[in-house]
């Protein structure tokens, strides 16, 4: 049962629930062959449940999956085979070293301890932790296993990578060493699917975002257009003003505001108009920034904190 | 109808061999402490109660218990690796999360450890058995073929355990499964005392544990050479594992996929 698909994950109304709670609500999820897609979402959107649909780990109530051309429930193994993993929890064996790790899971794949060991020192090589190779997996630190799991996750050349949350808990140099890495493989031809909380990350990494919430996807398409349509090319911050203050002050130009706590945010295409009508009106306490994927964020998933 | 990822392949064998692995670390220093704990066994058992017995149908208590402690062996160390084992693999070590997002399966799994119980009980045994020839209590070249029951005995009883591992909440219900489980077929599956004259609700009683007949075909093997009723004894035994099987395959796929 092979398609042929131009998108190496192709899921049509996917669906997920856990008792009364729905996970994931009929998502429509494509992402092209060596495509870079980011899934953006507060904590219990539905990230996780999605990626683990995609490999079996989770039985999807209904809708259409479709990975790497192949039936999402009939040819779970044979998916499993092509595709990579780095999972939100840490899944390395404790009990093995960071070598036996390597050769243990490549020994999944069905590949030969002798024909593993080049791949697996390659890969050591890959993320820095070829000094490692013996030490038992407690005592390396947080960022040194998030890079062991994708050094695993690719021990078996996988056409399609899925990271959930690969650089969470990450320091600056780690998680820039990770970035690096993830567009080498970008270059080689991968496709990757990965979920982050890092805005950042997803804009420099992504050719396409979606954000969700609930279990939807509330907007899709390539970070930097839809800053640009969504929340404009400008942020203004002004801490300690309320609107009304200032409403008088910016009538007629075509900014959207919004308040949270004590900052009001200013969203407009060209900051320079507004910042003169505020310095008019006596506002010189303010920030003038360029529109991020962040304010993109906040904007469509609200303020207040997830529970 | 039958999900295809509850029955095993070959790629069972990948797990048993990732459990090897972890094995190798430490297995030196597991011998010789079995290998010590159970020449204590049969010195306590076989020679200090056993001046207390008279001879058994013309048998020793060394000679009578030796073979019950060779079946013993293999259940409790089966039950211990499927048990506590498992449950910490599935649930804190994220061993079995990780198998699955590779090309392995629940059924793969649950035979990779069923066979490495099997391993375990199997090498325990294997130890007893130098104990009881050390002593001089083999009796005959066929006790070799003990070993294929004895794996048998551990696929039973492996299962039995991931059935219970599939089940428990946590660490402290495995006290249930050893006392409702593993206790009873310890101490009236004829190991220690001979069946015959028992009360006759105590005997159907112990002609219902499986290891009664793994416990009649390993002490025949292991003194005569030749066990009666072979074939029945076997059976029940080959049911019984096939049967904790399939249940071991659901309850742990319950577990593991959402
Ligand atoms: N096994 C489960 N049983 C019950 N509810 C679950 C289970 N797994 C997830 N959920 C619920 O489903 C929802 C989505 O969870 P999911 O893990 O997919 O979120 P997420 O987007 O990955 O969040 P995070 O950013 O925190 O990782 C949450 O409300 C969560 O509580
Ligand atoms: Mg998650």
């Amino acid at each position: 049962m092979f398609f042929l698909s131009a998108y190496d994950i192709d899921t049509q109304g996917l669906t997920k629930s856990f008792g009364d709670l729905k996970a994931v609500d009929g998502i429509t999820l494509q992402v092209g062959k060596g495509e870079c897609y980011g899934v953006l979402g507060p904590n219990g959107a539905g990230k996780t449940t999605t990626i683990k649909m995609i490999h079996g780990a989770v039985r999807r109530d209904g809708g259409r999956l479709n990975v790497l051309g192949m039936d999402g429930t009939s040819h779970s193994r044979e998916i499993r085979e092509r595709m990579g993993l780095v999972p939100q929890e840490d899944t390395l064996d404790n009990e093995l070293t960071v070598y036996d790790n390597l050769w243990v899971f490549a020994n999944y794949f069905g590949i030969s301890r002798r024909q593993s060991r080049p791949r697996i020192e390659e890969l050591l090589d890959f993320v820095q932790l070829r000094d490692k190779w013996d030490s038992q997996i407690k005592t390396l630190s947080g960022g040194m296993k998030r890079r062991l799991l994708i050094a695993r996750a690719l021990i078996h050349k996988p056409q399609l990578l899925v990271l959930d949350e690969p650089t969470t808990g990450l320091d600056p140099q780690a998680r820039h060493l990770v970035w690096q890495r993830l567009r080498e493989l970008r270059r080689q031809g991968l496709t990757i699917l990965m979920t982050t909380h890092y805005m950042e990350e997803a804009a420099q990494l992504c050719d396409r975002i979606g954000v969700m919430d609930g279990g939807r996807f509330l907007v899709e398409g390539a970070p930097r257009d839809l800053v640009r349509e969504r929340v404009g090319e400008e942020v203004l911050e002004l801490r300690g003003v309320e609107k009304e203050e200032v409403s008088g002050a910016l009538d007629g130009l075509a900014i959207d505001a919004e308040q949270a706590g004590d900052t009001l945010y200013l969203y407009c295409t060209n900051g320079a108009p507004v910042m003169e009508r505020l310095m008019a009106a006596g506002k010189r306490d303010f920030l003038r920034r360029p529109a991020t994927l962040e304010d993109l964020f906040l904007r469509l998933t609200g303020r207040e904190l997830r529970e | 109808m039958i999900r295809r990822d509850l029955i095993p392949t070959h790629r069972a064998l990948r797990v048993w061999v990732r459990h090897l692995i972890q094995y190798r670390s430490f297995y030196l220093a597991e011998w010789a402490g079995n290998f010590g704990e159970h020449f204590l066994y049969l010195l306590a058992f076989g020679y200090g109660l056993g001046r207390l017995v008279p001879s058994l149908n013309g048998l020793s208590y060394a000679q009578f218990i030796g073979p019950g402690l060779v079946v013993s062996i293999a259940m409790w160390t089966s039950s211990y690796e499927s048990t506590f084992g498992a449950y910490s693999r599935m649930r804190i070590q994220k061993t079995y999360e990780a198998m699955l997002s590779a090309p392995l399966s629940v059924g793969d799994i649950v035979l990779g450890d069923l066979l490495w119980c099997a391993t375990r009980a199997l090498i325990g045994s294997i130890l007893m058995m130098i104990v009881l020839m050390i002593f001089g209590l083999i009796g005959s070249f066929w006790a070799v073929a003990v070993l294929p029951i004895i794996f048998l005995e551990g696929l039973m009883f492996g299962s039995l355990g991931l059935i219970a591992a599939g089940l428990a909440p946590n660490f402290s219900f495995f006290s249930f499964h050893f006392s409702v489980v593993v206790m009873p077929m310890f101490f009236f599956a004829g190991t220690f005392f001979p069946l015959k004259g028992l009360p006759p609700w105590m005997q159907a009683f112990s002609e219902m544990l499986p290891l009664t007949h793994a416990v009649r075909i390993v002490r025949g093997l292991i003194i005569y050479g030749h066990a009666d009723s072979f074939v029945w004894h076997l059976s029940i035994l080959a049911g019984c594992t096939i049967v904790f099987m399939m249940a071991a395959c659901a309850a742990v796929s319950r577990r593991l996929v959402d």
